[in-house]
């Protein structure tokens, strides 16, 4: 306390009522029960990503014009977001708040502006030198391959990457056509990490025929495992061998390899999956007229939505609940197809309800070729007595990819069937940090939750209506004969647009709210955050109810 | 330059040309036309000032009362209810000792609803401490803006100026423009000695107990009782650079009058044309104009009015349960001095139009009524 101001005459006082000295000695923080706290939770779109991108950063720091350091964020979590950016499923935009709002960011194609960013800045990405003496395998360079022999690379572990095939890439090259990701956007993020570190390929080797997986085992201090389904599934009907009929994967390769393929005038796809999208869709490319077969009904199609409608507007036909009976060849000649057509009876396991046939309800059409595209298989023969296995997929115990073999690790389709790109890099990242605290015999680390918050936590209020920057694209009539990818990406001014629209759940993006509310002026802004002064805070929680972002929370004093 | 312009208009002008800093007001008819220009002028840039949007006057006098203490120059305006939503506010800024200049537009009070004039709005706060301005033309409108900003600054005390709905906020005349580089000769950029400031932590509006509340309080009667020569003082100034001056009350041919009707606002000048009418019939009569009202120019009403055989006060306003409220201060400013009979009229409530023949109607009443009911006669109400 100060000393008491005596006054004897009021021509010592000041005009203004007003105290002569400064009031510090009166720390009015001692009036609050309950404090705020910067408290940065978990935004839904990361939560909802496999890979864990740290999103909602990347997409502030594209509003702060820093791409560099936001292709770097999304880098620590994911090596290839030029890919990602072009063929996710993107689980984050599912997630995100603003779907319940009006629609949700389109962080898919914020992602992709920010791989092409580092594929024209080859400059941003770190090159990791071989600092640890243990030497790792990763067979397949597929997503799951290449994202676990990034990471251990970055870690300076030697890796030695094997690939069956002349070029790496595995389903991304093989099985995604090129108006998705076009091979030179492939072959860079393909360049970009095998020069990250020291990544030592060896392509045109097959692990268990060429090269024994007990011979890696000895060779290697650790191995992963990550080769991805490569054989189609077959329908299971007679003449399925015959000329005209192949398997829709194959016919992939063969398009995106380069090579000249005529399907023929009419085409049909068998499957409801992305491959039988993919096929469909390379099929019209090659001038066919393409028919879609799938035995169960459209909300049921495991593909990505987006891609079914674009395969519609782009001419392909489809015929729900059919499924092939019997493929009628002449003089070993694919002729045509008799399908049964099917109902919708009980749920199965996958919770879908299962087709089963209608009884005596076939009919008949005449195709030029046909291209199964009911799924894949692991090829996994050369590996049995050393790994245990099921249902023919490697076993694994754990969420880092542990199979029944201390040294060995596995991920991506190879271990949960058919899945997803992004669910693949995110099995070779962890299996890439597991097999780095197993080399260096470090402790697991403890999961600590995160906290998810939603459009309840928001502040509405703060935003208003804006909707989603479509992706410039190529019209649908300009699609037959060519190749050309049909997203061209956002320019600069949507990419900054959309990033605009980012609700920040849950992590602090500047907007001084807090600071602008604060009745004791008891926020102190710094260059980099908020500093909350608890001498002066009494506790009103304004700061807590006007942050639009959920990035406070409160604690009762005294517990 | 010269330029017609309405009565709402001249208070805008008239607060650009004066620089005011902060602006934070809340629309109400018949007030709207005086922020609705300044909010353009700030918008464009043609005035370098912060408009604070509100939901209230409430909260455009708190807004005034940061603004200022944070030390600008700082304007808002109003009237009618939303003058009466102000009241809490209005306190502070004159316990606060802060310059705020406020124009109100004299509406008269509802219910019943109105939006036309009377004085009742402005003249219910006059026990409040701000110092009240009566003008009668766009022109004095005007050229009232800087002066009020001068007073109010070197007071620290805030001012009203205040000027009848229509008959004045909504009527076009003439208006000679002031420009702010020529006002800036008379009014120089405001440097408060006291102001918020961070660097200097206070404690403002604190607790005082009754060992100080009453200094506090006296002083602020004090710069009241400065206020008449700071006022006159203020208009000479403003005399010199411009060449127009308005005084705290105007006598119009009062020398020789006998009777003398004490009038003001826009009815001061139509009075003027019944006292040269009356004047032509040979009837020995003036007028007297009341600019300044708070603080009240005792002496300058008593050097007038002393030397007439009868006042007649013409009050656009009542207080209920007393008499018109100017009538009041007349016969406070004469009491004890003199024993001339003081008449009292009530006219002009609630907008009703206070035309020369209702004037020379109160004149008449004064002149020969006999006995007059002295303090409070009600004219032209239909009884």
């Amino acid at each position: 306390m100060v000393e008491k101001v005596e006054f004897k005459t009021y021509r010592e006082m000041p005009i203004r009522p007003m105290t002569v000295t400064d009031m510090l000695w009166n720390r009015t923080g001692s009036w609050r029960n309950v404090r705020p706290y910067y408290d940065f939770k978990t935004s839904p779109c990361k939560a909802g990503c496999p890979t864990g991108e740290n999103i909602q950063r990347y997409i502030y720091l594209v509003t702060e014009n820093d791409y560099e350091q936001a292709w770097k964020t999304i880098i620590d979590s994911n090596p290839m977001p030029a890919v990602t950016g072009r063929v996710c499923f993107h689980p984050c935009m599912s997630n995100c708040t603003r779907g319940e709002f009006d629609e949700p960011v389109n962080i898919n194609a914020i992602e992709r502006s920010l791989g092409d960013k580092g594929i024209e800045n080859p400059g941003w990405m770190k090159r990791s030198k071989p600092s640890k003496k243990e030497k790792v395998a990763v067979v397949g360079s597929g997503p799951a391959g290449l994202s676990c022999a990034f990471y251990l690379a970055r870690q300076g572990y030697p890796v030695t990457l094997f690939e069956m095939e002349k070029a790496l890439g595995g389903i991304l090259r093989w099985g995604i056509p090129e108006y998705r990701l076009p091979n030179d956007i492939l072959d860079k993020v393909v360049g970009a990490i095998v020069d990250s570190g020291p990544i030592t390929v060896k392509t045109g080797v097959k692990v268990g025929s060429d090269i024994g997986l007990a011979e890696i085992d000895k060779e290697y201090d650790a191995v992963f495992l990550g080769l991805g389904l490569t054989r189609s599934r077959e329908i299971g009907v007679d003449n399925e061998d015959c000329d005209g009929v192949h398997p829709g994967l194959e016919f992939l390769k063969k398009v995106n390899s380069g090579e000249k393929v005529d399907p023929g005038k009419k085409v049909a796809v068998i499957g409801g999956g992305n491959t039988a999208m993919d096929v469909a869709r390379s099929a019209l490319r090659c001038g066919s007229d393409v028919t879609v077969f799938y035995r169960r009904t459209i909300a049921e199609m495991p593909a990505i939505r987006e891609e079914i409608e674009e395969a519609e507007k782009e001419g392909v036909k489809f015929y729900f609940l059919s499924t092939p009976k019997e493929i009628v060849a002449k003089k070993g000649k694919l002729s045509s197809v008799i399908f049964q057509k099917m109902e919708l009876g009980e749920p199965d396991d996958s919770g879908r309800r299962r087709p089963v046939p209608v009884e005596g309800d076939t009919f008949e059409m005449g195709f030029d070729s046909l291209f199964p595209a009911i799924g894949e298989q692991a090829d996994i023969d050369g590996f049995s007595g050393h790994l245990e296995t099921e249902w023919n997929l490697i076993s694994s115990k754990g969420e880092y990819g542990e199979t029944s073999n201390d040294k060995i690790f596995a991920g991506g389709d190879i271990v949960t069937g058919a899945a997803s790109v992004v669910e693949a890099i995110a099995a070779g990242r962890k299996s890439a940090e597991r097999i780095g605290r197993f080399l260096s015999k470090e402790e697991e680390p403890v999961d600590t939750p995160d906290t998810v918050v939603g459009i309840d936590d928001m502040n509405t209020a703060y935003f208003s209506k804006v909707d989603q920057n479509r992706v410039p694209r190529i019209p649908a009539s300009e699609i037959r004969g060519t190749f050309r990818e049909i997203k061209t990406g956002y320019t600069a001014q949507l990419l900054h647009s959309e990033a605009d629209r980012c609700f920040s759940c849950g992590v602090c993006n500047y907007c001084d709210n807090c600071w602008m509310f604060c009745p004791d002026t008891a926020i102190k802004r710094n260059k980099d955050d908020y500093e909350i002064d608890l001498d002066y805070c009494k506790g009103c929680l304004v700061c807590v109810e006007e942050c639009p972002r959920s990035a406070l929370s409160t604690r009762e004093e005294g517990r | 330059m010269k330029k017609v312009i309405m009565g709402n208009h001249a208070v805008s002008y008239g607060v650009r040309a004066s620089e005011a800093k902060v602006i934070s007001a809340y629309p109400i008819t018949p007030q709207t036309h005086v922020v609705e220009l300044l909010s353009e002028m700030c918008a464009n840039g043609e005035i370098d000032a912060k408009f604070i949007k509100v939901e209230s006057e409430h909260s455009a006098m708190a807004a005034c009362v940061g603004a200022s203490a944070a030390g600008v120059r700082t304007f808002t305006a109003t009237s009618s209810q939303g003058l009466l939503l102000m009241h809490e506010m209005l306190h502070w800024a004159v316990g606060a000792r802060l310059p705020i200049v406020l124009a109100n537009i004299n509406r008269a009070v509802g219910p019943p609803w109105s939006i036309w004039t009377d004085q009742n709005d402005s003249l219910s706060q006059r026990d409040v401490g701000w110092l009240q301005l009566y003008v009668e033309s766009n022109q004095e409108t005007q050229d009232t803006i800087p002066q009020a900003f001068k007073i109010a600054e070197e007071l620290q005390m805030p001012v009203m100026v205040v000027m009848d709905a229509f008959f004045l906020s909504h009527t076009y005349e003439i208006v000679d423009l002031i420009e702010a580089e020529k006002v800036r000769e008379f009014l120089p950029p405001y440097q408060p000695e006291i102001k918020m400031d961070v660097n200097d932590p206070h404690s403002f509006g604190n607790l005082a107990g009754p060992d100080m509340y009453m200094e506090l309080r006296y002083m602020i009667q004090e710069a009241m009782e400065k206020g008449i020569d700071v006022i006159k003082r203020v208009d000479k100034e403003f005399e010199k650079v411009f060449g127009r001056g308005y005084g705290v009350v105007e006598a119009y041919r009062c020398d020789d009058a006998e009777t003398i009707l004490v009038t003001s606002g826009t009815v001061a000048s139509t009075t003027r044309a019944v006292i040269d009418e009356m004047r032509d019939e040979g009837i020995s009569i003036g007028a007297l104009k009341i600019r300044v009202f708070r603080p009240f120019p005792f002496e300058d009403v008593f050097e007038i009015l002393s030397k007439a055989k009868k006042v007649a006060v013409i009050d656009r306003n009542i207080s209920f349960g007393g008499h018109g409220i100017f009538y009041q201060e007349i016969k406070s400013a004469l009491y004890g001095r003199t024993g001339i009979p003081i008449l009292g009229y009530i006219a002009g409530l609630g907008g009703r139009d206070i035309t020369p023949s209702v004037i020379r109607e109160i004149a008449d009443k004064a002149l020969s009524d006999k006995n007059p009911e002295r303090y409070i006669n009600w004219i032209g109400v239909k009884r």
